[in-house]
C-alpha cells in the first residue's frame, strides 16, 4: 500500500511540473508598476473641472489704456485656462474705492483677488480680512506690505527699471540739466522704490543733472497734462521730463509739443507704445519704456491660478505664453523692460 | 480499482535484480531528477522576477533621459527671441517691395542656420519656420517630400495648440529627408508675449541619434530589442532601423504599459518591459528572448543533465553489475542444488568474494562435503555390517566349524549324552538365529555376551578340558539397558581360540565386561577385555599387527581380519577415541581390550532413523547380491 501511495504522489509531482511549464496565457504580467490608485482615480478630476475658479482682479483704476490692456491679457488667460475673472477697479486712482471694490469681490464669493495697491497702507487691512477669509490675496503692478499678499508680480526690477529710466534721459540731455518727474500716486508703493533708484543713480553717474520736482498725476490724463503744462512754465531751464507711470510721458509730450519745446525738453518715461507712437515720431518724446501689459494681466491671472492649485512661483519656471520669470524671495519678476522709439514702435500694437 | 493496481504493480513477481533496480530508480534516480528540475524552475523564475522588476525602472530612467533631451530640444524656438531683429522681422506685416522679402528671409535663414544648425545641437538636422505666409528654412540634409502651402493651412499661424509641443512623426507630414534619416519634427507655436499675438510656427527636425545614444548605453545585447512607440503604436524609434515607421500592432493587447510580462512568442517565450512617458505619450519597450536571461543557467542545465544521465547511466551499469554479481551466484547456487537432489555430489560453488553470497557459497560446500561424507561413512559402515556379519554367518557355516560341531553332536549322540545333544543343538540355533535374524547393528550386551557364551559352550563341548573360560560381569547397570555394536566380541574369541589351541594343550579364556575411565575420550566408557593364556605375540608381530589394524582393513580373511573389521568399525560409529588395543607378552598371553561409549538405548534411537533407512536400501542391495552369489 505505501509503495502504491509513494508511486501516486510522484505521478502527481510529475503532473504538476508539467503544468507549470505549459501556461496557456500568451501574456503573464510579471512586474507592475502601473499606479492602481492612480487610474482609479483618473477619471474623479473632470468631474471636478464644472467648478470654475473666479478671480477679482483689482487694478489701480479703469479705462486708462495701460490697465485696459492689462484686462486684456487677463482675459485671455481666463479663457486659456478655464477661469472666470472679474475685472473691477475705481474710476479714478482712489483707494477708498479699491478698499471697497475689495469688499465686494468678497461678497461675490471669489477664489483669489490679484491687487495692484494705490496705497498701501490704507488697502492693508482689507487684503488681510480677505486672507483671514481664506482666499488668496496676490499683489501686482503695485505692490503692498507682505502681509497682506502671497506674493507680488513685478513686471521689472525696480532697480534695473529705475536706473534705466535716468539713463534714457541722462542719453538725450547730454548728461546735464534740470530735471521733472510725472509720478502716478504720491504714495504708490513701487513707482516711489523706482524714484529712489532714479535719484541713486543721478546721484552716482550724473553730477551735473538735478531732480526739481516730483509730481502726482493721479493717472489722471488732464490732471498730468496740466502738471506738464505747469512744470514747462514754472522751469523754463528744464531739459527733461521722466514719466513714472503711464499716463505721464504721453501728457508730457503733449505739453511739450504745445510749448513748441519739442526737442528741447526731452520726454521719456514708462508709457505704452501706442499712446506714445505719434509723439515718438515727431520728436516731442524721445524714449518710451514699458513691459507688455497685456503680458502683465496674463501672468497675474496664471499665477492666481496656479496659487489656487497651491503651486507656488519658482526662480526660472518657463510659464507658457510668457517666458521665464525670476523669483525673488516672495517678488515676482516678469522679465526686462522694453524701449520704444520711433524705429521700432510700429511693432508693438499696445 | 486500488487492488487491480497493486495487483499489476505488485513486485512480487518480479526478478530480484528488477526488483533491486526499480528500487534504486525510485530512489535515487527520480528525487535527483525532481531537485534538478524543480530548482531550475525556481532559478529561471527569480532570473525572469528580478529582471522583470529592475529593467521598467531602467526604463523610466532612459524615459526620463528621453524627456530631458526632449525638453531641451523644445526649449530651442525661445532663442528665437534673443534677437530683436528676428523678431521684428516676424512681427513684419508686408513689404513694399519684393527684396524686401528677400532681404528679410536671407536675414532669418542666416540666423536659423547660425543658431540652430551650427548651435549646440548637432542633431538638429533641420528647421523651418513658417509665419504670416512666408517660410524661413535652413536645413543640413536635402528633403522632399513636403509641400509647403499644404502645411500652411495645417500648420499656420492660425493654429492654436492645445499644447506647449507637439511633435510630428515623419508619417503625418510626409517629410523626407535624404536617405531616410529617422528624426521627428518639433513644432512650436512663437508667440508674441508682448503683443499677445501669434507670430508663427516652427518646425525643428532633429534627428534620432540621440534616442540611440541614450538607449545604447542602457542595452548592449544584440538579442534584445529597444523600441520607442506612441499610443497608436507607431514605431518612433527601433534598434532595428528598418522597423522605424512600422507598426507594433501588438500594443492594444499588452497587459500593462508600465511594468513588465512574459509574451508567447513563435520563437520562444520573451520578456518585455514597458514604461510609458506620461509627458510625451511615448512607450519604451523593452523585450528580450527569455533564453537569452537564463543562458548562464541554460548552460548549467545542460552541464547538469549531461552529468546526471552520465552518473545515471554508470550507477546503473554498476547497479546492475552488482546485480548480477548478487544474482549470478545464487542462480548458481539454485542449479548446483537442483544437481545435488539429482544426487550428484560432487559440485563446488566457486565464489571469491568474502561477503554474504561468499559466505553462503562456503556453507553450501562445506554442507555438501558434509553430507558426501557422511554418505560415505554410512556406506562404509554398512559395508562393514555386511562383512562382519558375512563373516560371522560363514565362520558360523564354516565347514569346518560345521563339521566340528556336528562331529562332536555326533559323538555325545553316541556316548548317548542326551542333554549334551539336545543343549549343543539349540546353541547353534540360537547363535545362527543372532546372525542372520537380527538386521540392527546394535544389540544389548546381554545379547553380545550371549552369544559370545554360545559359541564358546559349543566350543567347551568339543575341546572339553582344553578350554576354560569365565565371563565376569562387572557393570552397575544391566546388560539389558546398554547396548554394543553386534559382532565385536566372537570375532576377538575365535581368534584366541584358534592361536591359543594350535600352540598350547590347554586356554583359558577370561572375559570382562566393565565400565572404565577412558584417557582419550575422558568420560567412562564400556570395555570388554578379552584375556588368554595363549602363545602371545612376537613384538615384532603385534606392531605390523597393530598397524593393520588401524590401516583400513579389507585386507583379506587372514589373520588380524577379525580385530581389524571390529576396530573399524568402532572407530566409524563412536570415533577415533574408541576401538581395539592390543596387550601381548610373548610367551604369556595376550589381552585384547574392546573400547566403546557408554550408550543407551535412546542414543541409538536418536541416530537410528537414517541408519535405518539406509539400512534397508543396503538390505535390499545387499538380497539383490545375494540373488546373484546364487
Amino acid at each position: 500500500m505505501f509503495r502504491v501511495t509513494a508511486v501516486l504522489l510522484l505521478l502527481a509531482a510529475f503532473v504538476s511540473a508539467c503544468q507549470i511549464g505549459g501556461h496557456p496565457a500568451r501574456y503573464e504580467v510579471i512586474y507592475s508598476m502601473e499606479k492602481g490608485t492612480a487610474s482609479a482615480q483618473q477619471p474623479s478630476p473632470p468631474a471636478e473641472t464644472p467648478r470654475k475658479y473666479t478671480i477679482g482682479i483689482v487694478p489701480k483704476l479703469v479705462e486708462i489704456p495701460y490697465f485696459n490692456l492689462v484686462e486684456d491679457g487677463a482675459a485671455e488667460a481666463a479663457e486659456r485656462l478655464g477661469v472666470d475673472i472679474v475685472y473691477k477697479g475705481p474710476t479714478v486712482a482712489d483707494s477708498a474705492q479699491q478698499i471697497k471694490i475689495v469688499q465686494e469681490l468678497l461678497d461675490q464669493g471669489v477664489d483669489a483677488i490679484a491687487v495692484s495697491a494705490n496705497d498701501p497702507e490704507k488697502l492693508l487691512p482689507a487684503l488681510v480680512k480677505a486672507r483671514q477669509q481664506g482666499i488668496k490675496v496676490i499683489t501686482w503692478d503695485s505692490d503692498t506690505y507682505r502681509e497682506g499678499r502671497d506674493f507680488f508680480v513685478n513686471m521689472v526690477d525696480a532697480e534695473t527699471l529705475g536706473r534705466h529710466l535716468m539713463d534714457t534721459l541722462a542719453w538725450n540731455t547730454q548728461e546735464k540739466g534740470e530735471f521733472a518727474i510725472l509720478t502716478g500716486q504720491e504714495k504708490a508703493a513701487t513707482l516711489n522704490e523706482w524714484i529712489k533708484w532714479i535719484k541713486v543713480q543721478q546721484e552716482e553717474f550724473y553730477p551735473k543733472m538735478k531732480l526739481v520736482k516730483i509730481a502726482a498725476t493721479d493717472d489722471d490724463p488732464q490732471k498730468a497734462y496740466e502738471l506738464a503744462k505747469g512744470l514747462l512754465a514754472e522751469y523754463p531751464n528744464l531739459a527733461g521730463i521722466i514719466g513714472n507711470s503711464s499716463v505721464g510721458p504721453p501728457a508730457a509730450a503733449k505739453a511739450v509739443k504745445e510749448a513748441g519745446l519739442s526737442g528741447r525738453v526731452k520726454v521719456v518715461g514708462l508709457s505704452t507704445p501706442n499712446m506714445m507712437a505719434d509723439y515718438l515720431r515727431d520728436g516731442s518724446a524721445q524714449i518710451a519704456t514699458l513691459w507688455s501689459p497685456k503680458k502683465l494681466g496674463y501672468l497675474t491671472v496664471v499665477l492666481a491660478v496656479d496659487a489656487l492649485e497651491g503651486k507656488r512661483p519658482y526662480d526660472g519656471q518657463n510659464i507658457r505664453n510668457v517666458g521665464i520669470i525670476r523669483v525673488n524671495g516672495d517678488v515676482v519678476i516678469m522679465g526686462e523692460p522694453v524701449d520704444f522709439t520711433k524705429e521700432n514702435v510700429s511693432q508693438y500694437d499696445f | 480499482m486500488i487492488s487491480k493496481l497493486k495487483h499489476r504493480i505488485r513486485l512480487r513477481g518480479f526478478r530480484l535484480s528488477a526488483k533491486l533496480m526499480i528500487t534504486y530508480v525510485l530512489l535515487t534516480v527520480i528525487p535527483m531528477w525532481l531537485l534538478g528540475y524543480v530548482s531550475y524552475r525556481q532559478y529561471t523564475k527569480s532570473i525572469e522576477e528580478q529582471i522583470g522588476e529592475y529593467m521598467p525602472r531602467f526604463l523610466v530612467q532612459a524615459n526620463a533621459n528621453i524627456k530631458k533631451h526632449m525638453d531641451e530640444l523644445s526649449s530651442l524656438p525661445e532663442l528665437l527671441f534673443n534677437s530683436d531683429d528676428m523678431i521684428a522681422i516676424l512681427r513684419r506685416d508686408s513689404y513694399r517691395s519684393r527684396a524686401d522679402l528677400n532681404r528679410d528671409q536671407f536675414e532669418m535663414n542666416s540666423y536659423l542656420a547660425r543658431t540652430y544648425l551650427n548651435g549646440n545641437n548637432p542633431d538638429v538636422i533641420g528647421v523651418f519656420l513658417l509665419s504670416k505666409n512666408r517660410l524661413f528654412q535652413s536645413t543640413k540634409l536635402s528633403y522632399s517630400g513636403l509641400d509647403w502651402h499644404q502645411a500652411f493651412t495645417s500648420y499656420g499661424q492660425d493654429l492654436k495648440l492645445r499644447t506647449n509641443v507637439k511633435v510630428i512623426l515623419p508619417r503625418e507630414i510626409g517629410l523626407r529627408f535624404i536617405d531616410n534619416v529617422p528624426y521627428v519634427l518639433i513644432m512650436k507655436q512663437i508667440e508674441d508675449v508682448d503683443n499677445r499675438k501669434n507670430l508663427g510656427t516652427m518646425f525643428i527636425a532633429v534627428r534620432l541619434s540621440f534616442i540611440s545614444t541614450v538607449l545604447r548605453d542602457f542595452e548592449k545585447s544584440d538579442k534584445a530589442d529597444l523600441w520607442l512607440m506612441n499610443r497608436s503604436g507607431e514605431i518612433i524609434y527601433h534598434t532595428d532601423p528598418k522597423k522605424i515607421g512600422t507598426f507594433d500592432d501588438k500594443i492594444g493587447e499588452y497587459p500593462i504599459l508600465n511594468g513588465s510580462f512574459r509574451e508567447r512568442g513563435e520563437d520562444g517565450p520573451r520578456l518585455v518591459s514597458v514604461n510609458e512617458s506620461e509627458d510625451l505619450g511615448w512607450v519604451l519597450v523593452h523585450s528580450v528572448p527569455l533564453e537569452e536571461l537564463t543562458e548562464r543557467a541554460d548552460f548549467v542545465r545542460r552541464v547538469t543533465v549531461m552529468v546526471f544521465v552520465g552518473v545515471v547511466v554508470a550507477s546503473i551499469l554498476i547497479f546492475a553489475l552488482f546485480s548480477l554479481r548478487v544474482t549470478r551466484p545464487l542462480k548458481r547456487l539454485s542449479r548446483l542444488m537442483k544437481h545435488v537432489e539429482m544426487g550428484q555430489f560432487n559440485v563446488d560453488l566457486q565464489v571469491q568474494s568474502k561477503d554474504e553470497i561468499g559466505a553462503l557459497a562456503n556453507s553450501f560446500n562445506s554442507m555438501v562435503a558434509t553430507i558426501r561424507e557422511l554418505i560415505q561413512r554410512n556406506y562404509h559402515i554398512e559395508i562393514r555390517q555386511k562383512e562382519a556379519e558375512l563373516y560371522a554367518l560363514q565362520s558360523q557355516i564354516n565347514p569346518h566349524f560345521m563339521y566340528n560341531t556336528l562331529e562332536t553332536i555326533s559323538m555325545a549322540v553316541e556316548e548317548g549324552e542326551k542333554e549334551a545333544v539336545v543343549e549343543m543343538v539349540t546353541l547353534l540355533g540360537r547363535m545362527l538365529r543372532f546372525s542372520v535374524g537380527n538386521k540392527s547393528k546394535f544389540v544389548t550386551i546381554a545379547q553380545e555376551v550371549q552369544h559370545v557364551r554360545d559359541y564358546l559352550t559349543i566350543q567347551k563341548f568339543r575341546f572339553e578340558d582344553r578350554l576354560a573360560f569365565d565371563i565376569a560381569y562387572t557393570l552397575e547397570a544391566d546388560g539389558e539397558s546398554l547396548y554394543t555394536p553386534k559382532f565385536v566380541l566372537q570375532p576377538i574369541v575365535e581368534n584366541a581360540i584358534k592361536y591359543g589351541l594350535e600352540a598350547r594343550k590347554g586356554l583359558e579364556l577370561h572375559i570382562a565386561v566393565g565400565e572404565e575411565f577412558g584417557a582419550r575420550s575422558g568420560k567412562r566408557d564400556l570395555v570388554f577385555r578379552v584375556r588368554d593364556n595363549g602363545p602371545g605375540i612376537p613384538a615384532e608381530r603385534l606392531e605390523e599387527l597393530e598397524r593393520t589394524i588401524r590401516e583400513d582393513a579389507l585386507a583379506g580373511r587372514d589373520s588380524g581380519f577379525g580385530l581389524s573389521n571390529v576396530n573399524a568399525r568402532i572407530v566409524m560409529l563412536h570415533g577415533p577415541d574408541y576401538g581395539v588395543q592390543l596387550h601381548s607378552i610373548h610367551g604369556i598371553g595376550t589381552e585384547v581390550a574392546i573400547r566403546i561409549p557408554v550408550t543407551t538405548a535412546s542414543e541409538i534411537e536418536r541416530s537410528g532413523h537414517g541408519e535405518e533407512r539406509n539400512a534397508r536400501e543396503e538390505t535390499r542391495n545387499g538380497n539383490d547380491s545375494h540373488l546373484d552369489s546364487r
